[in-house]
């Protein structure tokens, strides 16, 4: 679940590519093989009551919009917030908190996000606000730092020919700056996509619905079937919106870079 | 702004400091010096000397603690300086074309930046393109990192002349490519500025550069104190102290020669075909070469036969006769 | 019952834990370097070969933990075992990818040099090369387990040890007396426990930097 590493050094320049071109149909091709034999799997299976109350295409919708909504709103959420306080971060006059913001982001991590969800519940009771309370405050620094770090990165040479050509402070950041953070900004933004769609799966925990229902319905009423069943689906959701964060991400990067 | 043509302004600088906060010494001290309109100034000097953040006060990058700054008789300081930079052709070393933007937009940059209609912005981009020798067709709609590094500078320049600016501000710009590019850029750019004329400051610490495309050159030392400012042949000539001579380098009468031509040399007679020839345009440096590599001390020119005493007598030296040696 | 109090009260149960919670980190690590490192020095002069292990492990990294987790159950069970299995695959990408790129991103100068003095391939990558990537994949290394002390509060639920068990705890009994305590115990005290791996990999980090890299920081 935690892919913030992963993505803060895609971040970084190296050469290193995982798949292009035709490759990119793997994933939802190897999705779709998954999903029908899990299919498969299931209609072969003699499921008691138990298991039918949670196997059947009305709950299983209903838990794929919740686990949806939740990743959706949080996400959301998160770059209304993390990009322009990176943006506000990155300013010269604010380098003194980088450091700060760094060492959080690092430490951060090491919050466990299972910890994080339960003590919101003390604060605010259970429920979906709740869940997107500890969603957004984990999902935020990864963000955050992509957002500093790739605007601090911009060649100082290119800022400098932008005023030395009379664009104003503004014009520079919007039209230079922020343009050629773009890529790093995407890399934090799909970090956190994947961090949340993991974590609204813990959303189950604090009654916010999602995947994560059937996996821990499943354990407590003893009936592994539900709990594969959640598994595969939330894995599948992962990997889908990863996916589509990857797509997303070769969509918006500026040509030319 | 600067309501002279865009030929070239006339730019002056008066008492011009710049005092870093924390450091002791101010790195620019109080300089004057005149810039004429249409000419190209080299200013050459160790790196550290203050010879960038004199020129980068001018626009206003880096502003000044005290003096004055005029151009075309404007007073500099008094205009709002990112509207000041737009009429200000810059060029950096890194050239610093943005990697997101086609050439095309890079190039259009200040132009709309000034509020242009596209349709008089991008015949000016076609215009610039042409005019640094690069098929407008072919590379407007490409990537700066799709470009040789020698096809960039040449982008740099084309994009710092977009708004026809008559003030060009250029930094060690061919500094970083080969020497086989920079010498094509240099020429290439000799004959732009013939055109063009416009006012030029290029900071440069190599001072064959200085010398080969310079109008003037204002040699510098430290805190961007002026040690000489005049013509290349003049400081080549007479270079005013140890400090100046110790930047011609040993061979000081050498790059004289190459200032100058055969054509500027007295010929005696006809032309001689049994001489070795030199073309019309030949510098005095390769004709000399020629003779020494013939071991004669005569070439012919279409303009009659060069002996090596006039070559001599051209810049103002007496060939020592045999005997007195 | 205030925070230290609790924690006053429970210090054998808790220290146990996290003791545990450490333990299987560690070992997780373990493995995890031995593997990635492997694959690392095995695969990277071959970019397919290199591409294809970081698109896998970057793959397990795409599955929410507590999925795999369930999903481990029917194979190796509830526990020590599927713990040690999710963390070692979940540590793998930061370790394989820090070392195929330090190897990559040795100076081949570096490299030619070693070859052009009569060094083998393998005397090369283990005497010059590896050495050299070292501080890069030390940091992989503790970047993984960083990700490990926090992933590892979920295998409580999957009756795997540590400080997690303290949170499910405090869950389960939502509203009692030291259900709170409970859940900050578990909490912060993973927070202590990865203040103190990174403390322990700055120490390495020191001591295993070949001393020629450190004199130019």
């Amino acid at each position: 679940m935690t892919a913030e590493t992963l993505r803060a050094a895609a971040a970084q320049p190296t050469n290193l590519r995982y798949g292009k071109g035709l490759r990119k149909l793997i994933t939802p091709v190897a999705i779709a093989i998954v999903l029908a034999a899990l299919y498969v799997w299931v209609g072969t299976l003699q499921l008691d009551s138990i298991e039918q109350r949670s196997l059947n295409s009305a709950v299983i919708i209903q838990k794929a919009i919740e686990h949806l909504r939740l990743t959706v709103v949080a996400t959301a959420l998160v770059v209304v917030i993390a990009i322009p306080l990176g943006v506000v971060a990155s300013r010269a006059k604010n380098r003194l908190i980088t450091p700060f913001i760094l060492g959080t982001a690092n430490l951060g991590q090491a919050v466990p996000a299972i910890g994080l969800l339960v003590l919101c519940t003390f604060v605010m009771g259970v429920g979906f606000q709740t869940a997107l309370v500890g969603l957004v405050a984990y999902a935020v620094l990864p963000v955050l730092r992509n957002t500093m770090v790739g605007v601090q990165q911009v060649d100082p040479a290119l800022i400098e020919a932008a005023r030395g050509m009379g664009m104003t402070k503004g014009q520079v950041l919007r039209r230079v700056e922020l343009k050629l953070a773009v890529p790093a900004i995407l890399a934090g933004l799909r970090t956190s996509l994947v961090l949340t769609v993991g974590m609204a799966t813990m959303g189950a925990f604090v009654a916010a619905g999602g995947f994560g229902e059937l996996i821990i319905n499943g354990l407590k009423l003893q009936r592994m079937p539900v709990t594969i069943v959640g598994g595969v689906l939330t894995a599948s959701i992962a990997f889908l919106v990863d996916w589509l964060g990857g797509l997303a991400e070769d969509l918006l990067k500026p040509r030319g870079m | 702004m600067f309501e002279t043509d865009t030929g070239g302004a006339q730019i002056q600088l008066r008492a011009l400091t710049k005092q870093f906060p924390g450091q002791a010494e101010p790195a620019v001290d109080s300089v004057d010096l005149d810039i004429p309109a249409g000419e190209l100034v080299a200013f050459v000097g160790p790196s550290g000397c203050g010879k960038t953040t004199t020129m980068k006060m001018i626009n206003r990058l880096v502003e000044p603690t005290s003096g004055e700054i005029r151009i075309g008789g404007e007073d500099v300081l008094a205009l709002p300086p990112d509207e000041l930079r737009r009429h200000i052709g810059y060029v950096i070393q890194q050239i610093g074309l943005f990697p997101h933007l086609t050439i095309g937009e890079n190039v259009g940059l200040v132009p709309k930046l000034l509020g242009w209609d596209r349709p008089k912005a991008e015949a000016r981009t076609e215009d610039l393109l042409a005019l640094v020798n690069l098929e407008p067709g072919e590379y407007r709609d490409r990537y700066p990192r799709q470009l040789s590094g020698g096809q960039q500078q040449r982008v740099g320049v084309a994009r710092a002349l977009a708004a026809d600016p008559p003030v060009m501000l250029m930094d060690e710009p061919f500094g970083a490519t080969d020497p086989i590019t920079r010498e094509h850029l240099q020429n290439e750019f000799l004959k732009l500025q013939k055109d063009l004329r416009k006012t030029i400051i290029f900071v440069t610490h190599d001072f064959e550069e200085a010398i080969k495309l310079g109008d003037r050159i204002a040699v510098l030392r430290n805190q961007s104190h002026i040690a000489q400012y005049d013509t290349p042949a003049n400081i080549l000539a007479n270079p005013a102290d140890d400090y100046v001579a110790s930047f011609i380098g040993a061979d000081a009468t050498l790059k004289r020669l190459a200032l100058m031509t055969v054509d500027e040399v007295p010929t005696e007679g006809p032309p001689d075909p049994a001489l070795p020839q030199v073309e019309t345009g030949t510098s005095l440096r390769e004709a000399l070469d020629l003779m020494v590599a013939n071991g004669t001390d005569r070439c012919s020119s279409p303009a009659g036969v060069l002996s090596y005493t006039a070559l001599c007598a051209s810049i103002g030296r007496e060939e020592v006769a045999a005997g007195d040696r | 019952m205030s925070l230290s109090e609790y924690v006053a009260s429970r210090w054998d149960t808790l220290s146990l834990a996290a003791a545990e919670h450490a333990l299987v980190v560690a070992i997780a690590i373990g493995i995890a370097t031995l593997a990635g490192v492997g694959i690392g020095l095995v695969t990277h002069r071959v970019p397919r070969a290199s591409n294809a292990s970081l698109a896998v492990s970057a793959g397990i990294l795409t599955i929410p933990s507590l999925a795999l987790l369930t999903l481990l159950i029917p194979i190796t069970g509830l526990g020590w075992t599927s713990t040690l299995v999710a963390l070692t695959a979940y540590a793998l990408l930061p370790i394989i990818r820090n070392t195929v790129v330090g190897l990559r991103g040795v100076d081949r100068a570096t490299v030619e040099a070693g070859r052009g003095m009569g060094m083998s391939r393998v005397r090369v990558l283990m005497k010059v090369q590896l050495p050299l990537a070292w501080p890069l994949i030390l940091t992989g290394i503790r970047v993984s387990t960083q990700m490990l002390i926090g992933i590892a509060a979920i295998a409580a639920f999957v009756d795997g040890p540590g400080l997690g068990t303290q949170i499910f705890e405090g869950l389960s009994r939502l509203g009692s007396v030291n259900s709170l305590n409970a859940t900050l115990a578990g909490t912060f005290g993973i927070v202590i426990v990865a203040l103190l791996f990174d403390l322990f990999f700055s120490v390495v980090r020191h001591l295993t930097t070949p001393r020629g890299l450190r004199v130019r920081n």
